[in-house]
């Protein structure tokens, strides 16, 4: 089958962006989305242009280096799939697909459909982490977790960080992503110790990092890949709001 | 970290959004509470307005409303704004995600449907609150039951009145709920209940402010 496409170009931050007309020709339907824009830069590339720059890893689903908005929506149609996991039998012969970049300050466009999500990496290392000196490794039952707590804190550690919360936010906020490292911490003893210095340093993180506020929603929840609920955000307002109390 | 700087981050000044945007819900519930009172009849209707406006504490009640409407508006602009300059650069297509989204028209235009309820509130004050004074036959009692009759026997006035609460109705669908997400209240084995009760509420409010006007007019 023939997709037509509009893909966002923009050479670099500074350069003006737009739209642009393409068509890709000979489309399996087994095709993921990247091989089908794959298929197109080779053609781009066979005709001496300049081919649409876009940023992949795993295309597993699982590394969330690859992200766009596909025809509106971060990681387009389906619900809890990443648009690396989106295949070509979703669309027919002669549909129109628009592809834009995650459009946030503090995600600067660097080429086309890559934006620099160091953000991301500045609130991790707020807080995201447990600074506990482990030693040797205990045995694995030495500390009880309950597995419905487990569960929960697996939930959130789900998120891989692509920056689709953001994209779909009216704010462009971060709440989810932060609330998720957040709450996955805040949920296990290992990360308990340093919950309230660690959920006011990430909010400060995100805060000077230029992301909004949260609105409540819930346009990130709907568009995560990973499904990452919306409580986390009530969690991390819950943590915040009982480390202010810690610190009198 | 001091508690202002703690206030003036984003989840900060939503807990502020929240706390004075429910603190004012509880007095539109007193307000409703009392305005049926002008069912009951006009004798207990300004009975009731002059025991309240007797009371040496309705002028300090009064800035402490104002106060919390104020911050309220400043906080929310404020997120507004903050979220304007998150994204500078706005999608060439953009689409609604569905599923378990809560976003919803009442969600979409809190900032709009705040400011025309902030230009209905100076309508109202100004309206009643500062409008005709009317004698009642008691000595010293007003008759704000006669103001209320006369302002609304036109039906320009009950029209501005049912939509002005239509509005409010929008605003509070997603007002009270989001304060309970922002507040860290919303839990999961609460979050279909609070979700319920912000939207009754929201209804029987806006329901119970725009039946004033039209039973008013229609029985009156």
């Amino acid at each position: 089958m023939n997709v037509h496409l509009k893909v966002w170009r923009q050479a670099g931050p500074a350069a003006p962006g737009g739209l642009v007309d393409y068509t890709a020709t000979g489309v399996s339907a087994d095709m993921s989305f990247l091989e089908m824009l794959d298929s197109v830069n080779e053609t781009l590339i066979a005709r001496g242009e300049d081919p649409i720059a876009f940023a992949s890893d795993c295309r597993e689903g699982i590394c969330g280096t690859f992200g766009v908005m596909v025809d509106g929506r971060p990681h387009g149609p389906d619900p809890c799939t990443t648009v690396c996991q989106l295949h070509m039998r979703r669309y027919n012969d002669g549909d129109t697909i628009v592809i834009e970049p995650w459009q946030a300050r503090a995600f600067p466009l660097i080429k086309d459909l890559v934006v620099d999500r160091t953000a991301f990496d500045t609130i991790i290392q707020a807080g995201g982490y447990t600074s506990v000196n482990t030693g040797g490794a205990q045995d694995a039952n030495a500390i009880l977790i309950p597995k419905t707590v487990a569960d929960e804190a697996m939930d959130s550690a789900q998120c891989i960080g692509c920056g689709a919360c953001v994209a779909g936010c009216k704010n462009a906020s971060a709440a989810l992503f932060t609330s998720a490292k957040i709450t996955h911490l805040s949920l296990l003893p290992q990360g308990q110790m340093e919950a309230p210095t660690r959920v006011v340093a990430m909010i400060e993180a995100m805060d000077t990092s230029g992301f909004g506020g949260c609105s409540n929603e819930g346009e990130c929840e709907a568009v995560c890949p990973k499904g990452i609920s919306l409580k986390n955000i009530a969690t991390m307002n819950r943590e915040y709001r009982k480390a202010l109390f810690a610190n009198r | 970290m001091t508690s202002l700087k703690a206030l003036s981050t984003s989840v900060g000044s939503k807990f502020l959004v929240a706390l004075t945007g429910l603190s004012l819900v509880g007095f539109l519930i007193a307000h409703l509470i009392g305005n049926l009172l002008l069912l009951a009849g006009p004798d207990t209707f300004n009975a009731y307005g002059h025991a309240l406006i007797s009371n040496p504490l309705v002028i300090p009640a009064e800035f402490g409303l104002l106060g919390l409407l104020l911050l309220h508006i400043y906080k929310a602009l404020r997120h507004v704004l903050l979220g304007r300059r998150a994204r500078p650069h706005r999608y060439t297509m953009r689409q609604w995600a569905g599923g378990p989204s809560r976003k919803s028209w009442s969600s979409t235009t809190m900032a709009v449907s705040g400011v025309i309820l902030l230009i209905f509130l100076v309508t109202h004050i100004a309206t009643f609150k500062f409008g005709p004074y009317y004698p009642s036959a008691d000595e010293g009692v007003r008759d704000l039951s006669r103001l209320v009759q006369e302002v609304f026997s036109s039906p320009g006035y009950v029209v501005f009145y049912v939509v002005a609460m239509g509005i409010i109705g929008m605003h509070l669908r997603h007002g009270i709920s989001s304060a309970f997400q922002s507040l860290g209240l919303m839990t999961p084995g609460w979050t279909s209940a609070v979700l319920s009760v912000g939207l009754g509420l929201a209804v029987i409010l806006a329901g119970g402010f725009a039946l004033i006007p039209v039973w008013v007019y229609l029985f009156l």
